[in-house]
């Protein structure tokens, strides 16, 4: 069965495009005019991936962004005729999980689709299947979190990222082995990413997130995950 | 006329109060000739006070004879026989007339005094006027008409030398151009009194800047020279006014054109995305090489009108003093590196030297933002330099600042495009037809450069090649990683 994309944009012109190529892509799609339409849409039709436009009357882009990002964890990619780093950081920081500039590239954007929708190889492919501290818990196989005994939900980028760090047991990660195993081969550039990924996360998981016990910077490599003694 | 029957009154009316006195003594009150003198001296200092200084010597006179006729023995005749009589006599008169004349002088100054606070008035109420006008031309029409409202003159006339204009009151002809032209010019006041014609220089700091011209004038030099400066004050002071309201009109429009690009570069962005996705698409399948090659074009088109669009926005944000560098300590080699891996696809089959030393302090920059300055540099290099040509892209420290350069070996520019090649939509003669581009791409770099606080600039030799170098300031602070 083929993934479900809800196209939200307030351009008529622009979904006519999308839907016509992504469907002719295989993909199933949805439309929606505005981010209100969009919170509805994601709960009747239950897209696997949103690719959703920024500049909107009503409720922007972000603002939409943030609210999905409150009851799902539905892969968002962003769209947006803005071409600024701080309008990137700015959406990923939303919750998104990749950002396109507009206009661009039919096998661009098919790209950075297929990089939102896959998931990392999980713990079948020889990955961690627990890890268990005093006030940390991850179950990877039914991909849940536990900080101090409470519930916490990841996206799935952050549980990929998290899980690709304590699959290499204490030793670095570099940032482009990291992008290119959680978001595919053709990221390895992206650093902003991983620094805004790994923000979240540690305001997720670490007890103090401005000094962080578990996700380590190694300054100029990447990311480490330190593993407390004697795990 | 009515003056001259004024005075002649006054004559007759001072002689006749003499006349009286000497009556009421001599028929109603007889009294000493002490008495009588007494009484007439301090008549005559009233008359003084109250007329001038004819009027009372004409009733010192009439008073001398009055006395000697009526009380000084032999009394009917205008003879004196006791030489003493003589004395009083000459007394009476020596202290009338210098009486009279002190209590004139009072007088004059009195008058004299109340004319000048009548100016002073006069000119702070012209001040005020002139502080009100809006304008320098609504100005310079308050300046004549406040004159002739002020000071009660028939007529006045402004010159502005700086826009050639007169600005008269209704009196043409009394006052000619070329006086007031040569009066600016020179700097000479022309004062004629027959004409009861005044004109003055308007002078602001030693420059001239036009003249002031009255008619009926009764005013004093320094109350012309002193209306001359306020005039001078009131019209520079509107024109700063002008000149402010101006600039700010200027900004204010430039940040209105930025905020209409911005909406703008989003309604051309968008048609722009839907031709693209669906070239783009199409291209990933084309059926044969005719759909091929006419779909390469759309697709190459709609990148070039993109770009188009961005840049066009990009330069409006400069003109607007929007372009905000989020300044931050960055290696130059970073940001070479960066540049260079986002341009791998252009730079094939290039040599690059890299002449970057590590031991390079980190520069204060924006990294996007001179990636792009670097990217623009490259372009041109990679455009305007043989395919194979190599490029050296160099770095040093001179001074306080950075100065990252990128030398080709093409043709070079000649001398006179060289200062002309970081001018908007500049685009050099040779090139026009062969490298497609907006004449954006140097005026950029050259605003972002700036927005830095740094410099751009080219040394070319034709034939050569060319070497596009930038100054960025160093970091300052210390390194914090």
């Amino acid at each position: 069965m083929s993934a479900k994309i809800l196209v939200v944009d307030d351009e008529p012109q622009i979904r006519r495009m999308m839907r016509a190529t992504l469907t002719s892509s295989g993909y199933q799609v949805d439309e929606a005019k505005t981010g209100e339409e969009a919170l509805e849409k994601l709960r009747s039709y239950q897209p696997d991936l949103i690719l959703l436009d920024l500049n909107m009357p009503g409720m922007g882009g972000l603002e939409a962004c943030r609210t999905m990002r409150e009851g799902s964890d539905v892969p968002i990619v962003i769209l947006t005729v803005r071409n600024a780093e701080k309008e990137k950081v700015e959406a990923l920081d939303a919750g998104a999980d990749d950002y396109v500039s507009k206009p661009f590239g039919m096998q661009e954007l098919l790209a950075r689709i297929r990089a939102a929708l896959r998931r990392a190889p999980g713990a079948a492919e020889g990955g961690p299947h627990s890890f268990a501290s005093d006030d940390l818990e991850i179950d990877f196989e039914g991909r849940r979190v536990r900080v101090k005994d409470k519930s916490v939900r990841l996206t799935p980028k952050e549980f990929d990222l998290l899980r690709h760090l304590v699959a290499h047991g204490g030793k670095p990660v570099p940032h482009r082995e990291l992008l290119q195993a959680v978001w595919g081969p053709d990221y390895g550039d992206e650093t902003d990413y991983l620094r805004v990924f790994i923000n979240h996360l540690r305001k997720k998981i670490e007890p103090d997130p401005s000094r962080p016990k578990y996700v380590l910077t190694e300054p100029w490599v990447g990311y480490r995950f330190a593993m407390p003694e004697g795990s | 006329m009515n003056k001259a029957l004024r005075v002649a009154i006054r004559l007759v009316a001072s002689v006749a109060l003499v006349a009286a006195i000497i009556f009421v003594y001599l028929r109603i009150a007889p009294a000493n000739s002490v008495t009588v003198a007494l009484t007439l001296v301090l008549a005559i200092l009233g008359i003084a006070a109250r007329w001038g200084f004819a009027e009372s010597i004409a009733a010192s006179i009439a008073g001398v004879l009055g006395l000697d006729y009526f009380f000084i023995p032999p009394i009917g005749e205008f003879t004196v026989s006791d030489p003493e009589n003589w004395v009083a006599l000459a007394v009476f008169l020596i202290t009338a007339v210098t009486a009279s004349e002190l209590s004139v002088r009072a007088r004059r100054r009195a008058a004299e005094t109340i004319a000048r606070r009548q100016e002073v008035e006069r000119l702070y109420t012209l001040g005020q006027a002139l502080l009100l006008s809006g304008s320098v031309r609504t100005a310079a029409r308050d300046v004549v008409n406040s004159i002739i409202r002020t000071f009660e003159i028939p007529g006045a006339v402004f010159f502005n030398q700086l826009t050639d204009e007169f600005f008269r009151s209704d009196m043409r002809g009394a006052i000619s151009d070329e006086h007031l032209r040569q009066v600016a010019e020179t700097g000479e006041p022309l004062i004629d009194a027959n004409l009861q014609i005044a004109i003055v220089p308007i002078r602001l700091g030693g420059q001239s800047t036009g003249s002031l011209g009255f008619v009926g004038c009764t005013l004093s030099t320094a109350a012309l020279n002193a209306l001359a400066y306020l005039v001078a004050i009131g019209i520079e002071r509107a024109k700063t006014i002008e000149e402010t309201n101006r600039a700010e009109a200027a900004r204010q429009s430039e940040v209105l054109k930025a905020t209409l690009l911005d909406a703008l570069a989003h309604d051309l962005k968008t048609p722009l995305t839907s031709i693209k996705g669906a070239v783009t698409h199409l291209l990933a399948k084309p059926r044969d090489a005719e759909e091929l090659e006419l779909l390469t074009i759309a697709n190459e088109e709609a990148d070039r009108l993109n770009r188009l669009v961005v840049e066009v926005l990009e330069m409006a944000r400069i003109e607007a003093s929007k372009l905000h560098p989020d300044r931050a300590p960055h290696n130059i080699m970073d940001i070479v590196q960066a540049t260079l891996k986002a341009q791998e696809e252009s730079l094939k089959g290039r040599r690059i030297e890299l002449r970057v030393p590590a031991s390079l302090p980190a520069a204060d920059v924006d990294f996007e933002f001179i990636e792009q300055v670097l990217k623009q540099l490259l372009d041109n290099a990679i455009n305007y330099s043989p395919p194979g040509a190599p490029l050296i892209i160099s770095a040093e420290t001179e001074g306080e600042r950075i100065v990252v350069s990128v030398a080709d070996e093409g043709k070079g520019i000649p001398v006179d495009e060289q200062s002309r090649i970081f001018d908007k939509f500049y685009r050099g003669r040779a090139w026009r037809e062969k490298v497609l581009g907006t004449g954006l791409g140097l005026s950029i770099a050259k605003g972002i450069v700036e927005a830095h606080g740094g410099k751009i600039w080219v040394t070319s030799t034709p034939g050569k090649g060319s070497v596009f170098s930038f100054a960025v300031p160093k970091f300052k602070g210390e390194l914090v990683s």
